[in-house]
């Protein structure tokens, strides 16, 4: 897991990036790299919620798979991304980070993000 | 008829009950065309008084209280506002030989097949009804979420800018076409009350988000109804997907410290669907992939700070 560390520390370089985590779909957390945000009790519970919930949600769009769902709030957002069958990509921002170099840095790390698991 | 009407300037193509015509049309000076099945037809509204009920298909034509009851009769309807100078309203009461901005009074009179001019409507309709709820079911669980076929044709659906062609699969089918034997029976009531929550301005506002390139679909909902739509899509399915989100949103807010909720999207092959915060409702929009989300959270950030001043 030392390697996919080193892949998530990738997106906290990136400006403005707290987390980058990679989540199963039941919501239980596999790696995650952070900077100055705590993941406690309570943002499991967050991260649980939305990955079972999104999944439902999608899955009631004809069964479609989540291509990615974004949750922003005035000070921070959320991007949940697809790596593999049940593993998910989990990026916590400030709401000044640039969305499209998340996206992209995401996209570009899937592959190596699924060698590494 | 209809076509030497002045055209008018388009405000948006929506689906609402009639009654919300009457009750979100005080400022408004113009016409608003109405499709229902094959059928179409008009009301020239001048500030909130009708001042002309209109409505054909094929060769039968519905004037004044008869096209007013067969709008009433169905519980939803597809119309579009235009607006008019007072050029082009002078123009239009001319067309339909009214002679001033006041309502003339009718009778509820059988229409002959051929009449010379539009009758003139005998008395505004019955202040601001709700819109029916088109939905009433609680919100469901995303958890619990079963999944169902009828999902909106994103692909297939399409904006209704132009012509008053059929296919709004929302319009009931219990809106059958008029004929000269139907009778038509008191206007449907709806139940629950309005909130006066949706003006002219908002109209203009969602519309002007309805025409950015990539939106299908735009509604403001709320936990019982969904309130307006303009788009050609099945309004329950995607209300279903709304609230979903919607429910996910309420059970993670309490639990961050990130302010307030700006929207969600969520993103799937077929394209995307974003909620948002709008003054006391939900905005629901259905989008394509290849929508610049980057403007619409501009847009959407916009709409909440003025709705907060």
């Amino acid at each position: 897991m030392a390697v996919l560390k080193e892949i998530l520390n990738k997106f906290l370089i990136l400006n403005g990036v707290q987390a980058a985590m990679v989540v199963q779909e039941n919501g239980e957390i596999i790696e995650s790299m952070k900077s100055g945000i705590r993941l406690d009790e309570e943002m499991q519970g967050v991260i649980a919620t939305l990955m079972l919930d999104s999944k439902a949600t999608a899955t009631s769009f004809g069964d479609a798979p989540l291509s990615m769902l974004f949750v922003e709030y005035a000070d921070y957002f959320l991007i949940i991304g697809p790596v593999m069958e049940e593993f998910f990509l989990f990026v916590i921002a400030k709401n000044t980070a640039n969305i499209g170099q998340i996206t992209y840095a995401m996209k570009k790390n899937q592959e190596e993000i699924v060698s590494s698991l | 008829m209809m076509e030497l009407l002045p055209e008018g300037k388009s405000i948006g193509w929506m689906q609402a009950p009639p009654q919300w015509i009457f009750s979100h049309t005080l400022r408004f000076v113009g016409i608003v065309r109405i499709v229902i099945q094959d059928g179409e037809g008009f009301i020239l509204i001048n500030k909130g008084k009708a001042l002309t009920f209109y409505f054909k298909h094929g060769r039968i034509e519905l004037r004044g209280n008869a096209a007013l009851d067969y709008f009433n009769s169905n519980p939803t309807i597809e119309f579009n506002l235009s607006k008019y100078t007072p050029e082009e309203m002078a123009e239009a009461m001319k067309i339909c030989h009214i002679e001033s901005g006041e309502p003339r009074q009718e009778g509820r009179a059988e229409v002959p097949a051929a009449p010379p001019a539009v009758v003139a409507v005998s008395q505004a309709p019955e202040p601001a009804p709700a819109p029916m709820p088109i939905r009433s079911e609680p919100v469901p669980s995303p958890a619990a979420a079963v999944p169902h076929t009828d999902s909106p044709a994103v692909e297939g659906a399409r904006p209704r800018e132009t012509g008053p062609e059929t296919g709004a699969r929302s319009v009931p089918e219990r809106a059958a076409v008029p004929d000269r034997q139907a009778t038509y029976e008191a206007p449907v009531q709806p139940a629950v009350p309005l909130p006066a929550t949706i003006d002219e301005d908002d109209i203009r506002i969602i519309s002007q988000i309805k025409k950015l390139n990539g939106i299908v679909a735009i509604s403001v909902f709320n936990d019982d109804r969904n309130i307006v739509l303009m788009g050609d899509v099945e309004i329950e399915p995607l209300l279903r997907i709304a609230r979903s989100l919607l429910a996910t949103t309420r059970k993670i807010t309490p639990h961050l410290d990130w302010g307030q909720f700006v929207h969600m999207t969520l993103q799937i092959p077929e394209g995307n669907v974003i909620i948002a915060p709008y003054r006391e409702n939900y905005l629901c929009l259905l989008t394509t992939r290849t929508i610049n989300i980057g403007h619409i959270r501009r847009i959407l950030r916009d709409l909440q700070v003025n709705g907060e001043n």
